[in-house]
Protein backbone atom coordinates (compact mmCIF):
# COMPACT_ATOMS: atom_id res chain seq x y z
CA UNK A 1 0.00 0.00 0.00
CA UNK A 2 1.51 3.43 -0.84
CA UNK A 3 -1.31 5.74 1.36
CA UNK A 4 1.63 7.75 3.32
CA UNK A 5 3.61 8.17 -0.21
CA UNK A 6 1.93 11.09 -1.44
CA UNK A 7 1.21 9.44 -5.07
CA UNK A 8 4.95 10.11 -6.04
CA UNK A 9 4.46 9.37 -9.86
CA UNK A 10 1.36 8.09 -9.83
CA UNK A 11 -2.09 8.91 -8.97
CA UNK A 12 -3.54 10.31 -5.48
CA UNK A 13 -7.30 11.22 -4.48
CA UNK A 14 -7.58 12.70 -1.11
CA UNK A 15 -10.97 13.99 0.27
CA UNK A 16 -13.05 13.30 -2.83
CA UNK A 17 -16.82 14.06 -2.76
CA UNK A 18 -19.32 14.42 -5.30
CA UNK A 19 -23.18 14.85 -5.44
CA UNK A 20 -25.59 14.81 -7.92
CA UNK A 21 -28.94 15.96 -7.83
CA UNK A 22 -30.98 13.08 -7.43
CA UNK A 23 -35.02 14.33 -7.53
CA UNK A 24 -35.81 16.92 -5.06
CA UNK A 25 -32.65 16.31 -3.24
CA UNK A 26 -28.71 15.42 -3.93
CA UNK A 27 -27.12 11.84 -3.81
CA UNK A 28 -23.46 11.50 -3.24
CA UNK A 29 -21.75 9.41 -5.74
CA UNK A 30 -18.18 9.84 -3.47
CA UNK A 31 -18.15 10.41 -0.45
CA UNK A 32 -14.43 11.51 1.39
CA UNK A 33 -12.88 9.18 -1.37
CA UNK A 34 -9.20 8.81 -0.97
CA UNK A 35 -6.54 6.57 -3.05
CA UNK A 36 -3.45 6.24 -4.26
CA UNK A 37 -2.19 4.35 -7.03
CA UNK A 38 1.76 3.73 -7.65
CA UNK A 39 3.77 3.89 -10.74
CA UNK A 40 2.97 0.33 -12.12
CA UNK A 41 0.50 -0.29 -10.26
CA UNK A 42 -2.83 -1.72 -11.85
CA UNK A 43 -6.18 -1.04 -9.77
CA UNK A 44 -9.40 -2.37 -10.65
CA UNK A 45 -12.40 -0.78 -8.98
CA UNK A 46 -16.10 -2.54 -9.57
CA UNK A 47 -19.52 -1.46 -8.54
CA UNK A 48 -22.89 -1.98 -9.34
CA UNK A 49 -24.24 0.44 -12.28
CA UNK A 50 -25.08 3.59 -11.21
CA UNK A 51 -22.67 3.36 -8.49
CA UNK A 52 -20.59 6.40 -9.67
CA UNK A 53 -17.23 4.46 -11.32
CA UNK A 54 -17.28 6.41 -14.46
CA UNK A 55 -18.06 9.88 -12.38
CA UNK A 56 -14.87 8.66 -10.46
CA UNK A 57 -12.96 8.17 -13.53
CA UNK A 58 -13.97 11.75 -14.65
CA UNK A 59 -12.85 12.98 -11.30
CA UNK A 60 -9.03 10.86 -11.49
CA UNK A 61 -9.15 12.17 -15.49
CA UNK A 62 -9.70 16.06 -14.59
CA UNK A 63 -12.50 15.87 -16.92
CA UNK A 64 -14.76 17.19 -14.40
CA UNK A 65 -14.18 18.87 -11.15
CA UNK A 66 -15.02 17.51 -7.67
CA UNK A 67 -17.04 19.73 -5.41
CA UNK A 68 -14.56 18.80 -2.73
CA UNK A 69 -11.13 16.94 -2.40
CA UNK A 70 -8.04 17.11 -4.21
CA UNK A 71 -6.70 14.96 -7.08
CA UNK A 72 -2.96 14.93 -7.31
CA UNK A 73 -1.52 13.81 -11.07
CA UNK A 74 2.40 12.75 -10.92
CA UNK A 75 2.12 14.75 -7.42
CA UNK A 76 1.12 17.87 -8.98
CA UNK A 77 -2.24 19.05 -6.73
CA UNK A 78 -5.06 20.32 -9.49
CA UNK A 79 -7.60 21.93 -7.07
CA UNK A 80 -6.52 25.35 -8.01
CA UNK A 81 -5.45 24.76 -11.24
CA UNK A 82 -6.75 26.91 -14.37
CA UNK A 83 -9.00 24.97 -16.97
CA UNK A 84 -5.87 25.45 -19.27
CA UNK A 85 -3.67 24.16 -16.95
CA UNK A 86 -5.99 21.09 -15.86
CA UNK A 87 -6.58 20.89 -20.41
CA UNK A 88 -2.26 20.63 -20.64
CA UNK A 89 -1.72 18.18 -17.37
CA UNK A 90 -4.94 16.29 -19.05
CA UNK A 91 -3.43 15.98 -22.36
CA UNK A 92 0.52 15.22 -20.99
CA UNK A 93 -0.10 12.84 -18.22
CA UNK A 94 -3.75 11.28 -18.64
CA UNK A 95 -4.79 8.45 -21.15
CA UNK A 96 -8.43 7.28 -21.06
CA UNK A 97 -9.78 3.87 -22.64
CA UNK A 98 -13.31 4.32 -23.00
CA UNK A 99 -15.82 1.49 -23.10
CA UNK A 100 -16.74 0.35 -26.90
CA UNK A 101 -13.35 2.32 -27.24
CA UNK A 102 -14.72 5.67 -28.51
CA UNK A 103 -13.17 6.20 -31.62
CA UNK A 104 -13.82 9.04 -34.28
CA UNK A 105 -15.76 7.65 -37.42
CA UNK A 106 -13.66 9.68 -39.50
CA UNK A 107 -10.19 8.53 -38.72
CA UNK A 108 -8.15 5.26 -39.56
CA UNK A 109 -6.45 3.23 -36.94
CA UNK A 110 -3.13 5.18 -37.93
CA UNK A 111 -4.99 8.45 -37.80
CA UNK A 112 -6.38 8.15 -34.03
CA UNK A 113 -3.40 7.63 -33.06
CA UNK A 114 -1.65 10.73 -34.77
CA UNK A 115 -4.04 12.46 -33.90
CA UNK A 116 -3.24 12.53 -30.53
CA UNK A 117 -0.10 14.06 -31.44
CA UNK A 118 -1.65 16.57 -33.40
CA UNK A 119 -3.22 17.57 -30.74
CA UNK A 120 0.28 18.24 -28.28
CA UNK A 121 1.80 19.89 -31.49
CA UNK A 122 4.12 16.69 -32.12
CA UNK A 123 6.08 16.69 -35.17
CA UNK A 124 4.21 15.32 -38.16
CA UNK A 125 6.95 13.02 -38.73
CA UNK A 126 7.63 11.72 -35.45
CA UNK A 127 4.35 10.97 -34.71
CA UNK A 128 3.48 9.21 -37.51
CA UNK A 129 6.37 7.13 -36.44
CA UNK A 130 5.33 6.54 -32.85
CA UNK A 131 2.05 5.55 -34.27
CA UNK A 132 3.36 2.81 -36.50
CA UNK A 133 5.61 1.70 -33.84
CA UNK A 134 2.24 1.20 -31.37
CA UNK A 135 0.23 -0.16 -33.73
CA UNK A 136 3.03 -2.71 -34.76
CA UNK A 137 3.25 -3.56 -30.67
CA UNK A 138 -0.29 -3.91 -30.36
CA UNK A 139 -1.04 -6.24 -33.34
CA UNK A 140 -2.59 -3.71 -35.30
CA UNK A 141 0.22 -3.00 -37.87
CA UNK A 142 -2.44 -4.67 -40.53
CA UNK A 143 -5.02 -2.79 -39.56
CA UNK A 144 -3.26 0.72 -39.73
CA UNK A 145 -5.16 2.25 -42.64
CA UNK A 146 -8.71 0.74 -41.63
CA UNK A 147 -11.59 2.96 -40.25
CA UNK A 148 -13.19 1.65 -37.16
CA UNK A 149 -16.70 0.80 -39.05
CA UNK A 150 -14.30 -1.67 -40.91
CA UNK A 151 -12.88 -3.08 -37.68
CA UNK A 152 -14.20 -5.99 -34.74
CA UNK A 153 -14.89 -4.55 -31.60
CA UNK A 154 -11.59 -6.16 -30.43
CA UNK A 155 -9.69 -4.43 -32.73
CA UNK A 156 -11.32 -1.01 -31.89
CA UNK A 157 -10.80 -1.87 -28.13
CA UNK A 158 -6.98 -2.48 -29.19
CA UNK A 159 -6.88 0.48 -31.23
CA UNK A 160 -8.35 2.37 -28.28
CA UNK A 161 -5.23 1.10 -26.07
CA UNK A 162 -2.64 2.35 -28.76
CA UNK A 163 -4.52 5.62 -28.67
CA UNK A 164 -3.86 5.79 -25.07
CA UNK A 165 -0.28 4.80 -24.90
CA UNK A 166 0.08 7.55 -28.00
CA UNK A 167 -0.26 9.79 -25.02
CA UNK A 168 2.74 8.53 -23.11
CA UNK A 169 0.91 9.11 -20.12
CA UNK A 170 1.55 8.97 -16.69
CA UNK A 171 -1.59 7.76 -15.62
CA UNK A 172 -3.75 5.22 -17.72
CA UNK A 173 -7.79 5.12 -16.83
CA UNK A 174 -10.33 2.57 -18.51
CA UNK A 175 -13.86 2.50 -17.99
CA UNK A 176 -14.79 -0.82 -19.28
CA UNK A 177 -12.87 -1.47 -21.54
CA UNK A 178 -13.79 -5.25 -22.13
CA UNK A 179 -17.75 -5.05 -21.94
CA UNK A 180 -18.74 -4.87 -25.06
CA UNK A 181 -16.57 -7.94 -25.85
CA UNK A 182 -16.87 -10.99 -25.19
CA UNK A 183 -15.07 -14.28 -23.13
CA UNK A 184 -11.63 -14.82 -24.57
CA UNK A 185 -11.75 -11.58 -26.14
CA UNK A 186 -12.40 -9.70 -23.32
CA UNK A 187 -9.50 -11.24 -21.18
CA UNK A 188 -6.92 -11.11 -24.09
CA UNK A 189 -8.07 -7.36 -24.00
CA UNK A 190 -7.97 -7.32 -20.11
CA UNK A 191 -4.40 -8.56 -20.10
CA UNK A 192 -3.10 -6.79 -22.90
CA UNK A 193 -4.35 -3.49 -21.07
CA UNK A 194 -3.02 -4.31 -17.82
CA UNK A 195 0.43 -5.91 -19.67
CA UNK A 196 0.84 -2.63 -21.13
CA UNK A 197 0.28 -0.42 -18.52
CA UNK A 198 2.51 -2.64 -16.21
CA UNK A 199 5.67 -2.27 -18.55
CA UNK A 200 5.49 1.78 -19.00
CA UNK A 201 5.29 1.93 -15.50
CA UNK A 202 2.05 3.55 -14.99
CA UNK A 203 -0.38 3.90 -12.83
CA UNK A 204 -3.55 2.11 -14.08
CA UNK A 205 -7.02 2.42 -13.13
CA UNK A 206 -9.16 -0.04 -14.70
CA UNK A 207 -12.97 0.39 -14.15
CA UNK A 208 -14.90 -2.68 -15.27
CA UNK A 209 -18.45 -4.51 -14.18
CA UNK A 210 -16.77 -8.23 -15.23
CA UNK A 211 -14.18 -10.34 -14.13
CA UNK A 212 -11.87 -10.08 -16.77
CA UNK A 213 -9.47 -7.93 -15.29
CA UNK A 214 -9.29 -9.25 -12.03
CA UNK A 215 -6.75 -11.73 -12.93
CA UNK A 216 -3.84 -8.99 -14.12
CA UNK A 217 -4.48 -6.37 -11.03
CA UNK A 218 -2.24 -5.91 -7.90
CA UNK A 219 -5.32 -4.59 -6.21
CA UNK A 220 -9.16 -4.51 -6.43
CA UNK A 221 -10.72 -2.23 -4.53
CA UNK A 222 -15.19 -2.31 -4.55
CA UNK A 223 -17.14 0.76 -4.66
CA UNK A 224 -20.65 1.24 -2.69
CA UNK A 225 -22.39 3.80 -1.18
CA UNK A 226 -19.93 5.93 -1.85
CA UNK A 227 -16.90 4.13 -0.07
CA UNK A 228 -14.02 2.10 -1.65
CA UNK A 229 -13.85 -0.92 -0.09
CA UNK A 230 -10.44 -3.13 -0.61
CA UNK A 231 -11.69 -6.81 -1.67
CA UNK A 232 -8.04 -8.76 -2.28
CA UNK A 233 -4.34 -7.43 -2.09
CA UNK A 234 -2.49 -9.32 -4.90
CA UNK A 235 1.12 -9.57 -4.17
CA UNK A 236 2.33 -7.71 -7.11
CA UNK B 1 -7.88 21.03 -39.26
CA UNK B 2 -6.07 17.39 -38.88
CA UNK B 3 -9.09 15.89 -38.11
CA UNK B 4 -11.62 18.41 -39.84
CA UNK B 5 -9.72 17.45 -43.48
CA UNK B 6 -9.99 13.72 -42.90
CA UNK B 7 -14.10 14.36 -41.58
CA UNK B 8 -14.23 16.25 -45.01
CA UNK B 9 -12.81 13.50 -47.31
CA UNK B 10 -14.50 10.91 -45.88
CA UNK B 11 -17.86 12.01 -44.49
CA UNK B 12 -18.65 14.34 -47.91
CA UNK B 13 -21.99 13.27 -47.94
CA UNK B 14 -23.01 15.03 -44.89
CA UNK B 15 -22.05 19.09 -46.06
CA UNK B 16 -23.09 18.02 -49.88
CA UNK B 17 -26.79 19.82 -49.01
CA UNK B 18 -24.92 22.80 -47.53
CA UNK B 19 -22.33 23.21 -49.85
CA UNK B 20 -25.19 22.96 -52.58
CA UNK B 21 -27.81 25.60 -50.64
CA UNK B 22 -24.44 28.20 -50.34
CA UNK B 23 -22.98 27.32 -53.91
CA UNK B 24 -26.86 28.59 -55.71
CA UNK B 25 -26.85 31.64 -53.23
CA UNK B 26 -23.48 32.24 -54.52
CA UNK B 27 -24.50 31.62 -57.92
CA UNK B 28 -27.94 33.77 -57.42
CA UNK B 29 -25.56 36.39 -55.78
CA UNK B 30 -23.11 36.06 -59.03
CA UNK B 31 -25.90 36.38 -61.29
CA UNK B 32 -27.57 39.51 -59.27
CA UNK B 33 -24.20 41.26 -59.36
CA UNK B 34 -23.99 40.91 -63.17
CA UNK B 35 -27.51 42.01 -64.10
CA UNK B 36 -26.86 45.43 -61.06
CA UNK B 37 -23.91 46.16 -63.36
CA UNK B 38 -25.73 45.58 -66.60
CA UNK B 39 -28.43 47.69 -65.25
CA UNK B 40 -26.36 50.32 -64.23
CA UNK B 41 -24.03 50.16 -67.41
CA UNK B 42 -27.18 50.03 -69.45
CA UNK B 43 -28.59 53.61 -67.41
CA UNK B 44 -25.56 54.98 -67.94
CA UNK B 45 -23.82 54.05 -70.83
CA UNK B 46 -24.30 57.46 -72.67
CA UNK B 47 -23.14 59.50 -69.87
CA UNK B 48 -19.58 57.07 -69.56
CA UNK B 49 -19.50 57.14 -73.98
CA UNK B 50 -19.28 61.29 -73.53
CA UNK B 51 -15.62 62.25 -73.90
CA UNK B 52 -15.49 64.39 -70.98
CA UNK B 53 -13.90 64.51 -67.04
CA UNK B 54 -16.69 66.23 -64.93
CA UNK B 55 -20.09 67.71 -65.48
CA UNK B 56 -20.77 71.17 -63.82
CA UNK B 57 -24.39 71.24 -62.48
CA UNK B 58 -26.43 74.33 -61.14
CA UNK B 59 -26.30 74.05 -57.12
CA UNK B 60 -28.29 71.64 -54.95
CA UNK B 61 -29.10 69.93 -58.27
CA UNK B 62 -27.28 66.10 -57.30
CA UNK B 63 -26.25 65.30 -60.76
CA UNK B 64 -29.81 65.63 -62.16
CA UNK B 65 -30.12 67.40 -65.45
CA UNK B 66 -33.94 68.06 -65.22
CA UNK B 67 -32.91 70.04 -61.86
CA UNK B 68 -30.04 72.07 -63.51
CA UNK B 69 -30.09 75.03 -65.30
CA UNK B 70 -26.84 77.33 -65.88
CA UNK B 71 -26.09 79.98 -67.97
CA UNK B 72 -23.59 81.64 -70.14
CA UNK B 73 -21.83 83.44 -67.31
CA UNK B 74 -20.91 80.48 -65.09
CA UNK B 75 -19.42 78.55 -68.70
CA UNK B 76 -17.10 81.57 -69.27
CA UNK B 77 -15.64 81.70 -65.63
CA UNK B 78 -14.91 77.43 -66.62
CA UNK B 79 -13.81 78.30 -70.53
CA UNK B 80 -11.20 80.88 -68.24
CA UNK B 81 -9.55 78.08 -66.66
CA UNK B 82 -6.54 77.86 -68.19
CA UNK B 83 -6.12 73.55 -69.41
CA UNK B 84 -10.29 73.30 -69.04
CA UNK B 85 -12.08 72.44 -71.93
CA UNK B 86 -16.12 73.42 -71.37
CA UNK B 87 -18.87 73.39 -73.45
CA UNK B 88 -22.80 73.86 -73.02
CA UNK B 89 -24.65 71.09 -72.78
CA UNK B 90 -28.72 70.28 -73.18
CA UNK B 91 -30.32 67.24 -71.51
CA UNK B 92 -34.15 66.77 -71.64
CA UNK B 93 -36.81 63.67 -72.22
CA UNK B 94 -38.86 64.18 -75.05
CA UNK B 95 -41.01 61.56 -77.14
CA UNK B 96 -40.77 61.83 -80.77
CA UNK B 97 -43.66 60.81 -83.31
CA UNK B 98 -42.89 59.24 -86.57
CA UNK B 99 -45.06 61.38 -88.99
CA UNK B 100 -45.27 58.66 -91.24
CA UNK B 101 -47.42 56.30 -89.00
CA UNK B 102 -44.37 54.36 -87.63
CA UNK B 103 -44.04 54.35 -84.13
CA UNK B 104 -43.08 56.84 -81.44
CA UNK B 105 -39.93 56.56 -79.62
CA UNK B 106 -38.41 58.06 -76.56
CA UNK B 107 -35.33 60.02 -76.81
CA UNK B 108 -32.67 61.46 -74.24
CA UNK B 109 -32.44 64.76 -76.20
CA UNK B 110 -28.66 65.85 -76.00
CA UNK B 111 -28.47 69.21 -76.81
CA UNK B 112 -24.28 69.86 -77.93
CA UNK B 113 -22.76 73.36 -79.05
CA UNK B 114 -20.97 73.46 -82.69
CA UNK B 115 -17.65 72.42 -82.62
CA UNK B 116 -17.57 71.64 -79.14
CA UNK B 117 -15.60 68.43 -78.07
CA UNK B 118 -18.56 66.82 -77.47
CA UNK B 119 -19.31 66.55 -81.32
CA UNK B 120 -16.16 66.00 -82.05
CA UNK B 121 -17.02 62.19 -83.59
CA UNK B 122 -17.73 62.80 -87.67
CA UNK B 123 -20.95 60.76 -87.09
CA UNK B 124 -22.52 63.12 -84.60
CA UNK B 125 -21.22 66.35 -86.56
CA UNK B 126 -24.16 67.77 -88.72
CA UNK B 127 -26.38 68.46 -86.06
CA UNK B 128 -24.33 69.88 -83.96
CA UNK B 129 -22.81 72.49 -87.14
CA UNK B 130 -26.64 73.79 -86.75
CA UNK B 131 -28.68 71.86 -89.04
CA UNK B 132 -31.80 71.37 -87.51
CA UNK B 133 -31.78 67.35 -87.12
CA UNK B 134 -31.31 64.33 -85.16
CA UNK B 135 -28.60 61.87 -84.79
CA UNK B 136 -29.50 58.51 -82.79
CA UNK B 137 -27.79 56.21 -81.12
CA UNK B 138 -27.23 53.13 -83.26
CA UNK B 139 -29.50 50.62 -81.09
CA UNK B 140 -32.41 52.40 -82.49
CA UNK B 141 -30.88 51.52 -86.39
CA UNK B 142 -31.05 47.91 -85.28
CA UNK B 143 -34.96 48.94 -84.15
CA UNK B 144 -35.47 49.60 -87.52
CA UNK B 145 -35.64 53.56 -87.73
CA UNK B 146 -33.85 54.78 -91.00
CA UNK B 147 -31.89 57.98 -92.26
CA UNK B 148 -34.29 60.28 -93.88
CA UNK B 149 -37.40 59.56 -91.58
CA UNK B 150 -38.90 62.76 -89.89
CA UNK B 151 -39.88 62.86 -86.29
CA UNK B 152 -42.29 65.24 -84.40
CA UNK B 153 -41.18 66.24 -80.78
CA UNK B 154 -44.33 65.88 -78.75
CA UNK B 155 -44.74 69.55 -77.05
CA UNK B 156 -43.22 71.70 -79.56
CA UNK B 157 -43.76 72.57 -83.10
CA UNK B 158 -40.53 71.18 -84.49
CA UNK B 159 -40.46 68.24 -86.73
CA UNK B 160 -36.47 66.64 -87.08
CA UNK B 161 -35.27 64.51 -89.98
CA UNK B 162 -32.84 61.75 -88.52
CA UNK B 163 -29.68 62.56 -90.17
CA UNK B 164 -27.76 59.97 -88.79
CA UNK B 165 -26.29 57.29 -86.43
CA UNK B 166 -23.74 57.39 -83.88
CA UNK B 167 -22.24 54.96 -80.77
CA UNK B 168 -24.70 57.45 -78.13
CA UNK B 169 -25.83 55.03 -75.77
CA UNK B 170 -28.29 55.81 -73.24
CA UNK B 171 -29.44 57.58 -70.68
CA UNK B 172 -31.61 56.60 -67.68
CA UNK B 173 -32.42 53.43 -69.87
CA UNK B 174 -33.94 55.54 -73.10
CA UNK B 175 -31.59 56.24 -76.33
CA UNK B 176 -29.81 59.51 -76.96
CA UNK B 177 -30.40 61.76 -79.84
CA UNK B 178 -27.98 64.43 -80.65
CA UNK B 179 -28.62 67.67 -82.00
CA UNK B 180 -27.62 71.32 -81.88
CA UNK B 181 -27.89 72.94 -78.76
CA UNK B 182 -30.13 75.78 -80.43
CA UNK B 183 -32.44 73.14 -81.75
CA UNK B 184 -32.49 71.79 -78.51
CA UNK B 185 -33.03 74.99 -76.88
CA UNK B 186 -35.88 75.66 -79.11
CA UNK B 187 -37.24 72.25 -77.73
CA UNK B 188 -36.96 73.07 -74.18
CA UNK B 189 -37.53 76.63 -73.80
CA UNK B 190 -39.55 77.72 -77.06
CA UNK B 191 -38.24 81.30 -77.87
CA UNK B 192 -37.49 82.49 -74.30
CA UNK B 193 -34.10 80.42 -73.92
CA UNK B 194 -31.96 83.26 -72.64
CA UNK B 195 -28.56 81.51 -73.12
CA UNK B 196 -29.61 78.82 -71.01
CA UNK B 197 -28.83 75.16 -70.94
CA UNK B 198 -28.77 71.78 -68.12
CA UNK B 199 -24.58 71.67 -67.85
CA UNK B 200 -21.16 72.44 -68.69
CA UNK B 201 -19.14 69.60 -69.96
CA UNK B 202 -15.69 69.59 -68.76
CA UNK B 203 -12.69 68.55 -69.64
CA UNK B 204 -10.52 69.09 -66.45
CA UNK B 205 -6.79 68.39 -66.13
CA UNK B 206 -5.77 66.99 -62.31
CA UNK B 207 -4.05 69.57 -61.18
CA UNK B 208 -7.28 72.66 -61.71
CA UNK B 209 -9.21 73.02 -58.21
CA UNK B 210 -12.03 72.57 -59.09
CA UNK B 211 -14.13 73.78 -55.17
CA UNK B 212 -12.11 77.08 -55.98
CA UNK B 213 -13.71 77.47 -60.02
CA UNK B 214 -17.02 76.28 -58.41
CA UNK B 215 -17.21 79.14 -56.31
CA UNK B 216 -16.64 81.50 -58.98
CA UNK B 217 -18.57 80.12 -61.46
CA UNK B 218 -21.78 79.25 -58.95
CA UNK B 219 -21.57 75.75 -60.24
CA UNK B 220 -21.69 71.97 -58.29
CA UNK B 221 -19.16 69.98 -60.08
CA UNK B 222 -19.46 66.53 -59.99
CA UNK B 223 -16.66 63.80 -62.12
CA UNK B 224 -18.10 61.11 -64.33
CA UNK B 225 -18.97 58.25 -61.55
CA UNK B 226 -20.76 60.89 -59.15
CA UNK B 227 -22.84 62.18 -62.34
CA UNK B 228 -24.24 58.62 -63.06
CA UNK B 229 -26.22 59.03 -59.30
CA UNK B 230 -28.13 61.48 -60.71
CA UNK B 231 -29.22 59.32 -64.09
CA UNK B 232 -32.65 58.19 -63.67
CA UNK B 233 -34.01 55.32 -61.73
CA UNK B 234 -29.84 54.91 -61.01
CA UNK B 235 -30.25 55.28 -56.89
CA UNK B 236 -33.60 52.69 -57.13
CA UNK B 237 -31.51 49.94 -59.25
CA UNK B 238 -28.91 50.20 -57.08
CA UNK B 239 -30.80 50.27 -53.12
CA UNK B 240 -32.98 47.79 -54.82
CA UNK B 241 -30.30 45.00 -56.02
CA UNK B 242 -28.35 46.15 -52.83
CA UNK B 243 -30.93 45.05 -50.40
CA UNK B 244 -31.81 41.80 -52.86
CA UNK B 245 -27.82 41.00 -52.28
CA UNK B 246 -27.64 41.83 -48.74
CA UNK B 247 -30.63 39.59 -48.22
CA UNK B 248 -29.00 36.57 -49.97
CA UNK B 249 -26.13 37.55 -47.55
CA UNK B 250 -28.39 37.19 -44.47
CA UNK B 251 -29.99 34.14 -45.62
CA UNK B 252 -26.81 32.38 -46.31
CA UNK B 253 -25.18 33.16 -43.21
CA UNK B 254 -28.52 31.85 -41.46
CA UNK B 255 -28.53 28.53 -43.43
CA UNK B 256 -24.41 27.76 -42.58
CA UNK B 257 -25.22 28.75 -38.76
CA UNK B 258 -28.53 26.48 -38.70
CA UNK B 259 -26.05 23.82 -40.46
CA UNK B 260 -23.08 24.16 -38.10
CA UNK B 261 -25.46 24.29 -34.89
CA UNK B 262 -27.09 21.02 -36.02
CA UNK B 263 -23.93 19.55 -36.95
CA UNK B 264 -22.53 20.69 -33.30
CA UNK B 265 -25.11 19.25 -31.26
CA UNK B 266 -24.18 15.97 -32.86
CA UNK B 267 -20.74 16.15 -32.64
CA UNK B 268 -21.11 16.57 -28.78
CA UNK B 269 -19.52 13.60 -27.85
CA UNK B 270 -16.72 13.81 -30.14
CA UNK B 271 -16.03 17.06 -28.73
CA UNK B 272 -16.21 16.05 -25.66
CA UNK B 273 -13.63 13.35 -26.71
CA UNK B 274 -11.10 15.73 -28.31
CA UNK B 275 -11.36 17.37 -24.80
CA UNK B 276 -10.64 14.35 -23.29
CA UNK B 277 -8.09 13.99 -25.35
CA UNK B 278 -6.25 16.91 -24.27
CA UNK B 279 -7.30 19.11 -27.02
CA UNK B 280 -8.09 23.31 -25.76
CA UNK B 281 -11.17 24.85 -26.71
CA UNK B 282 -9.10 26.73 -29.24
CA UNK B 283 -8.40 23.99 -31.08
CA UNK B 284 -11.88 21.88 -31.72
CA UNK B 285 -12.69 25.51 -33.09
CA UNK B 286 -10.38 25.98 -35.26
CA UNK B 287 -11.29 22.59 -36.22
CA UNK B 288 -14.78 22.86 -36.56
CA UNK B 289 -15.03 26.77 -38.10
CA UNK B 290 -11.95 26.23 -40.39
CA UNK B 291 -13.84 22.89 -41.54
CA UNK B 292 -17.36 25.09 -42.47
CA UNK B 293 -14.79 27.29 -43.55
CA UNK B 294 -13.28 24.99 -46.54
CA UNK B 295 -17.32 23.99 -47.18
CA UNK B 296 -18.59 27.48 -47.40
CA UNK B 297 -15.50 28.52 -49.58
CA UNK B 298 -15.44 25.74 -52.07
CA UNK B 299 -19.25 25.92 -52.59
CA UNK B 300 -19.00 29.96 -53.26
CA UNK B 301 -15.97 29.45 -55.58
CA UNK B 302 -17.99 26.76 -57.61
CA UNK B 303 -21.33 28.73 -57.10
CA UNK B 304 -19.64 32.01 -58.55
CA UNK B 305 -18.37 30.52 -61.54
CA UNK B 306 -21.56 28.92 -62.45
CA UNK B 307 -23.02 32.02 -61.77
CA UNK B 308 -20.29 34.31 -64.14
CA UNK B 309 -21.46 31.50 -66.61
CA UNK B 310 -24.69 32.30 -66.94
CA UNK B 311 -24.43 36.13 -67.04
CA UNK B 312 -21.52 34.85 -69.84
CA UNK B 313 -24.80 33.24 -71.87
CA UNK B 314 -26.80 36.03 -71.22
CA UNK B 315 -24.39 38.91 -72.11
CA UNK B 316 -25.46 40.08 -75.90
CA UNK B 317 -29.05 38.65 -75.22
CA UNK B 318 -31.79 41.33 -74.39
CA UNK B 319 -31.48 41.50 -71.13
CA UNK B 320 -28.07 44.29 -69.80
CA UNK B 321 -25.66 42.22 -67.90
CA UNK B 322 -21.89 43.15 -67.16
CA UNK B 323 -19.25 40.77 -65.94
CA UNK B 324 -16.72 42.55 -63.59
CA UNK B 325 -14.07 40.24 -62.04
CA UNK B 326 -14.14 42.70 -59.27
CA UNK B 327 -17.90 42.55 -58.59
CA UNK B 328 -17.81 38.49 -58.99
CA UNK B 329 -14.86 38.66 -56.35
CA UNK B 330 -16.67 40.93 -53.88
CA UNK B 331 -19.97 39.20 -53.51
CA UNK B 332 -17.95 36.10 -53.21
CA UNK B 333 -15.96 36.92 -50.65
CA UNK B 334 -18.95 38.60 -48.55
CA UNK B 335 -20.44 35.55 -48.74
CA UNK B 336 -17.53 33.75 -47.99
CA UNK B 337 -16.91 36.14 -44.49
CA UNK B 338 -20.90 36.00 -43.76
CA UNK B 339 -21.07 32.19 -43.98
CA UNK B 340 -17.95 32.19 -41.62
CA UNK B 341 -19.99 34.74 -39.65
CA UNK B 342 -23.26 32.15 -39.34
CA UNK B 343 -20.53 29.78 -38.18
CA UNK B 344 -19.83 31.93 -35.13
CA UNK B 345 -23.12 31.09 -33.39
CA UNK B 346 -21.85 27.59 -32.34
CA UNK B 347 -19.24 29.10 -30.98
CA UNK B 348 -20.34 28.88 -27.52
CA UNK B 349 -21.68 25.59 -27.68
CA UNK B 350 -18.32 23.98 -28.78
CA UNK B 351 -16.69 26.17 -25.54
CA UNK B 352 -19.19 24.99 -23.65
CA UNK B 353 -19.07 20.91 -23.80
CA UNK B 354 -17.48 19.37 -21.36
CA UNK B 355 -14.89 16.67 -21.42
CA UNK B 356 -16.83 14.60 -18.91
CA UNK B 357 -19.30 13.42 -21.38
CA UNK B 358 -16.49 11.67 -23.06
CA UNK B 359 -17.11 9.20 -20.38
CA UNK B 360 -21.51 9.69 -20.08
CA UNK B 361 -20.94 11.31 -17.38
CA UNK B 362 -22.37 15.05 -16.70
CA UNK B 363 -19.99 17.42 -14.97
N1 LIG C 1 -24.24 15.66 -13.24
C1 LIG C 1 -25.12 14.72 -12.89
N2 LIG C 1 -26.39 15.05 -12.67
C2 LIG C 1 -27.31 14.12 -12.29
N3 LIG C 1 -27.00 12.82 -12.14
C3 LIG C 1 -25.75 12.43 -12.37
C4 LIG C 1 -24.73 13.35 -12.74
N4 LIG C 1 -23.58 12.65 -12.90
C5 LIG C 1 -23.87 11.38 -12.62
N5 LIG C 1 -25.16 11.23 -12.29
C6 LIG C 1 -25.81 9.99 -11.87
O1 LIG C 1 -24.97 9.37 -10.95
C7 LIG C 1 -24.99 7.98 -11.11
C8 LIG C 1 -23.61 7.45 -11.27
O2 LIG C 1 -23.16 7.67 -12.57
P1 LIG C 1 -21.86 6.94 -13.15
O3 LIG C 1 -21.92 7.04 -14.61
O4 LIG C 1 -20.67 7.47 -12.47
O5 LIG C 1 -22.10 5.44 -12.67
P2 LIG C 1 -21.35 4.11 -13.09
O6 LIG C 1 -20.95 3.45 -11.84
O7 LIG C 1 -20.31 4.42 -14.06
O8 LIG C 1 -22.51 3.32 -13.79
P3 LIG C 1 -22.41 2.28 -15.01
O9 LIG C 1 -21.84 1.02 -14.44
O10 LIG C 1 -23.82 2.11 -15.42
O11 LIG C 1 -21.56 2.90 -16.04
C9 LIG C 1 -25.91 7.69 -12.26
O12 LIG C 1 -27.19 7.31 -11.75
C10 LIG C 1 -25.99 9.00 -12.99
O13 LIG C 1 -27.25 9.14 -13.61
MG1 LIG D 1 -19.97 4.03 -16.09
Amino acid sequence: MSTSDPAGDGLGLRGIHVAVPDGPGTRTLLDAVDLDVAPGEVLVITGSSGSGKSTLLAVAGLLRRPDRGEVLVAGTPTAELSERRRTALRRERIAIVYQSANLLPALTAREQLELVGHISGERRSQARGRAAQLLEELGLAGRADQLPAKMSGGERQRVGIARALMARPTVLLADEPTASLDGALSAEVAGLLAGEARGRGLAAVIVSHDDAPLAHAERHLHLAGGALKAITTVAG
Amino acid sequence: MFLALRDLRRMWRRFALVGLVVGLVAMLSTVLTGLADGLVRDGTSGLRALPVTHLAFAPHSEAVFSRSTIDERSLAKWTRVPGVEASPIGVSFVNAASTDGGPSIDLALLGVSPGGFLADRSDARPPAAGLPGLVLASELRDEGVKVGERYRIAGSDLTLPVLGFTFAGSYGHVPIAFTSLATWRSISYGNDARGRFSAIALRVPADVDVAAVDRAAGTETKTKTEAYDGSPGFSAETATMTLIRAFLLVISALIVGAFFTVLTVQRTRQIGLLKALGASSGYVLRDGIGQIAIVVLAATVIGAAAGAAVIGLLDGGPVPVELSIGGVLTSAALLVLTGIAGSLVAFRRITKVEPAIALGVEA
